[in-house]
């Protein structure tokens, strides 16, 4: 968790997504002008944070296996970044859409999913807050969180069959399906998607040393 | 062994209803309330109301006296009861009798519940198996996630509102394939066009009923 | 330091970078910062790129509280 290697490959892989991002040749279309460029700062948030998530529901799962109270810090830093990249994501698909769909919500379920995962992760976070003792407060939220993890995902399959969306390769709209096999496109977007991971994996291992080292003076003072 | 537990449990559940007469007439008494307020609110007559708010409303209204039904599960029962409890069965006979208990009650409200709705606002339901059907698959999977949030929501300070934030988001899906499938009934189509979506529901029901038997006995240890 | 060699690249790219891959015929029509420009909606990525940003800092700021918040605490019990 402390080696450097992983963390300088986030650096240099962020710094390539934005630079890149910004000046390599993208296809030109329609209503998305140059703003198809957001392909490689928004999606990376959204599955940054399904990575993150999943990553706090595993940790859950070997917790429950064996109550460590290291997993359960695992899982509950994982999936407060979860959030953050989860509230990133909507805000600047909120964005982006105010500009290219019109309208801030336009009821599109990639849009609606991620709110509810992020009411889920938020009551995930109440949650651990109102339980006092440690070792139960990591045991019953280790079980919300598989809960909410196995509601979630079944929700992604869910959505899309309920509205037809404006989100690129889904519902109605065929086009960006053609970009995602565009080579330009993907040529910097698998770099950004793995990049922003291992930026949010960087902020959880920070927050889990933290963590770690409030348990340890806690344990002292007793 | 498991049988027996699990039909002495549901046994017991049941007289104790049937004995507490105010808790069914309390939820029943919720039910109609709240189906008048609406009636009152939207000040239609009932051919003037649009099936899809119809629609829409009807699940809605089930859902909040669902929520209201299954808190007393876990929340209102007293410590030493618990305690009883956990020396005569295992915890997945318990969880078990509570699902099946709580999704035979919430079929019957759901199907009360039409009644009195139907009564104000109209019943254009062309298709009655297919609803009854949706409403037995809805209660059982609200039924289960309910019942197990209410166990986790026990177990913290904040009782009432920490099941409807933890409860509410984790019933989504359930509740936008019911609604999606009530639809169809409330059109007439023919079974076959809703047959995935049965299947989805299905499938929800039954990840949610496993994941209820396997993480319960987690909950139950304290 | 990202956003300064970015602008200097971008300040660079001025000199002119024509974008000769074209799909369709129709593409000469279609509004594109070729050098660019503000035309052609790049300012909304900008926008994205700096609300991202924002939020990262604000959580390293957070994160950098809880740390001052342990430092502070009288360690020697």
């Amino acid at each position: 968790m402390k080696s450097v290697w992983w963390k300088i490959l986030c650096v240099l892989l962020l710094l390539y997504t934005v630079v890149g991002g910004f000046l390599m040749d993208v296809p030109r279309l329609h209503i998305l002008n140059e703003s198809i460029r957001n392909t490689f700062f928004h999606v990376p948030m959204w599955l940054g944070m399904m990575t993150l998530l999943l990553i706090s529901a595993i940790y859950s799962v070997l917790y429950l296996k064996k109550p460590s109270l290291r997993y359960d810090v695992f899982a509950s830093e994982f999936a407060k970044t979860g959030i953050l990249f989860g509230v990133l994501g909507v805000v600047t698909g909120m964005i982006w859409a105010k500009f290219t769909w019109t309208s801030a919500w336009s009821g599109d379920p990639k849009q609606n999913n991620a709110a509810i995962a992020l009411l889920i992760y938020l009551a995930y976070l109440l949650l651990r807050n109102s339980l006092k003792d440690p070792q139960q407060r990591s045991r019953i939220s280790a079980v919300y969180n598989i809960l909410a993890f196995s509601t979630l995902i079944p929700l992604l399959y869910i959505l899309p069959a309920q509205t037809d969306s404006l989100h690129p390769g889904s519902g109605g709209n065929a086009a960006f399906a053609d970009i995602d096999l565009d080579n330009r496109l993907r040529v910097v977007f698998y770099p950004a998607v793995i990049g922003w991971t291992l930026l949010g994996i960087w902020l959880s291992t920070i927050g889990i040393r933290i963590q770690n080292i409030k348990n340890r003076f806690d344990y002292i003072k007793k | 062994m498991l049988f027996s537990e699990i039909s002495g449990l549901l046994k017991k559940e049941i007289t104790i209803e049937l004995r507490q007469k105010y808790a069914i007439n309390g939820i029943l008494l919720y039910l109609a309330g709240t189906v008048f307020i609406c009636y009152l609110s939207i000040n239609l007559q009932a051919t003037q109301l649009h099936p899809i708010i119809w629609n829409a409303l009807y699940w809605i209204i089930l859902l909040f006296t669902a929520v209201n039904a299954v808190a007393k599960s876990f929340l209102h029962e007293s410590a030493g009861l618990m305690t009883y409890y956990y020396t005569i069965a295992s915890g997945q006979s318990i969880i078990a009798s509570k699902i099946i208990y709580y999704s035979l009650l919430l079929t019957g409200l759901a199907v009360i519940g039409l009644g009195f709705y139907g009564l104000v606002l109209g019943n254009p339901v062309q298709n009655p198996g297919l609803f009854i059907i949706n409403i037995m698959l809805g209660s059982v999977g609200m039924a289960t996630t309910l019942s197990l949030v209410s166990s986790i929501a026990a177990k913290a300070q904040n009782n009432q509102t920490l099941l409807a934030i933890l409860g509410l988001p984790l019933l989504i899906p359930v509740l936008l394939m019911s609604i999606k499938i009530s639809k169809n009934a409330l059109d007439g189509l023919p079974w076959a066009s809703s047959y995935d979506e049965l299947a989805v529901l299905g499938s929800i029901d039954a990840i949610v009923c496993a994941l209820a038997i396997i993480l319960f006995p987690y909950i139950w240890r304290s | 330091m990202k956003k300064l060699i970015v602008s200097v690249l971008l300040l660079a790219s001025l000199q002119g970078f024509p974008q000769e891959n074209y799909e369709s015929p129709e593409n000469t029509r279609v509004e594109m910062a070729d050098q660019l420009r503000s035309s052609g909606k790049i300012y909304v990525v900008v926008a994205v790129l700096g609300t991202i940003m924002a939020g990262i800092i604000l959580y390293t700021v957070m994160l950098d509280r809880r740390v001052a918040k342990l430092e502070r605490e009288p360690e020697n019990r």
